[in-house]
């Protein structure tokens, strides 16, 4: 299984990928990333909360609690979060392809 | 012996105010628990299920110091970002603390230097001194605590404890120098019984002496219990929130020694 480093940016248009299927718990969300991208792509330590915190932070998504006494968190995408997502997907594509690009070309020479 | 909860460690070296460490520990916990079930359902074994959630969702290193600049309050974010003096080993809370601790003492000596009565004892001034040192000390310990709470957002059970031994001692302090200034200055006067008969002015002006002393003592202390006082309700809400931090360990305490036994009873039996 190869295991990417992920920028910063990948991780938030992931997290963003996941709930636009729909709300999830944060588990679900980290369970969802690899399952959906083959293992590709996974998130370790604890790494997907301060992601998730900065997205609710900005609007892009919502966290809502539920139950009393033993509380969950459940996050949702906003609107924002919509955008955002096409906007950040356009823009890695165009990335990835110009990357992949260059990289072929150069083993091709 | 029940095993720490994974959490704990995290709960206990993170730099969060008790309301968002609450949050954390019951998010992530919640996450924790739901993962291990859901990859118990897939076919690991519990105590798999548990390893791997842990490894995936509770916060370690890169992921705590995110979460630390992410919930600091809002002026302690600010002082974090860019790496301005606040960040890292705890020097800018030091040049901070010596910086408060001078102003009080120039402030506190030229507030004493200003209400000084003429003919003060070599001794009383001494206690003058001794006072305005207090005032200092008084001011620097509550410029900690509020540091502590509003810059970091986290002043813990024991710091909180030391800070208020701390600052209890420098009340009482405070209160027995105004009552020894006063009570020598009434000694060196009644010890000389020829300037006692001759001057009945002179124990009006002993008098005054005494309650400058008795009054300086008593305002040096009410300053610095009101002063206290002052922070008191941010500290109550901490402790309520500590306490729902205690009692979620001490319930999850519980499942996870359950939770151990039954997965020690079926790797026994070689059970999934």
């Amino acid at each position: 299984m190869t295991q990417i480093t992920l920028s910063k940016r990948i991780n938030e248009l992931l997290v963003l990928a996941v709930l636009d299927s729909g709300p999830a718990h944060g588990y679900q969300i980290a369970l969802s990333v690899e399952e959906r991208t083959a293992g590709a792509f996974s998130f370790q330590h604890g790494t997907l909360y301060p992601i998730l915190h900065r997205l609710e932070a900005e609007g892009r998504v919502s966290g809502e609690w539920h139950g009393r006494g033993r509380r969950r968190k459940t996050y949702e995408m906003t609107d924002a979060g919509r955008a955002e997502l096409a906007a950040g997907a356009a823009e890695l594509e165009k990335q990835f392809r110009a990357l992949l690009g260059l990289l072929r070309g150069t083993h091709a020479a | 012996m029940p095993r720490e909860h994974p959490l704990a460690r995290v709960e206990r070296e993170v730099k969060l105010a008790p309301r968002q460490r609450l949050d954390l520990v019951e998010e992530v916990g919640a996450d924790v628990r739901a993962m291990q079930t859901e990859m118990e359902r897939r076919g690991c074994s519990p105590v798999e299920a548990r390893r791997e959630a842990i490894q995936r969702l509770v916060p370690t290193g890169e992921a705590v110091e995110q979460l630390e600049d992410r919930h600091a309050p809002g002026l302690g974010r600010w002082l974090r970002a860019d790496g301005r003096w606040l960040h890292g080993d705890g020097r800018g809370d030091r040049v901070a603390g010596l910086g408060i601790g001078a102003a009080a003492v120039l402030g506190g000596a030229v507030g004493i230097i200003a209400i000084v009565r003429p003919g003060l004892s070599g001794a009383a001034m001494v206690l003058s001194w001794a006072l305005v040192i207090v005032f200092a000390l008084l001011v620097a310990n509550l410029a900690r605590a509020a540091a502590q709470l509003w810059l970091h957002g986290d002043l813990r059970v024991r710091q909180r404890r030391r800070l208020w031994d701390r600052h209890a001692g420098l009340i009482v302090t405070a209160v027995a120098l105004g009552a020894l200034g006063a009570a020598w200055e009434g000694y060196l006067v009644l010890t000389n019984t020829e300037q006692v008969a001759s001057s009945a002015l002179l124990a009006w002006e002993t008098a005054g002496t005494m309650a400058y002393f008795a009054a300086t003592g008593l305002a040096t202390a009410i300053f610095g219990l009101f002063g206290w006082l002052s922070i008191s309700p941010r500290l109550i809400a901490d402790q309520e929130v500590e306490r729902r931090i205690t009692e979620f360990f001490a319930q999850d305490r519980a499942k996870l020694t359950l939770s151990t036994s039954a997965s020690s009873t079926h790797e026994s039996k070689g059970e999934p």
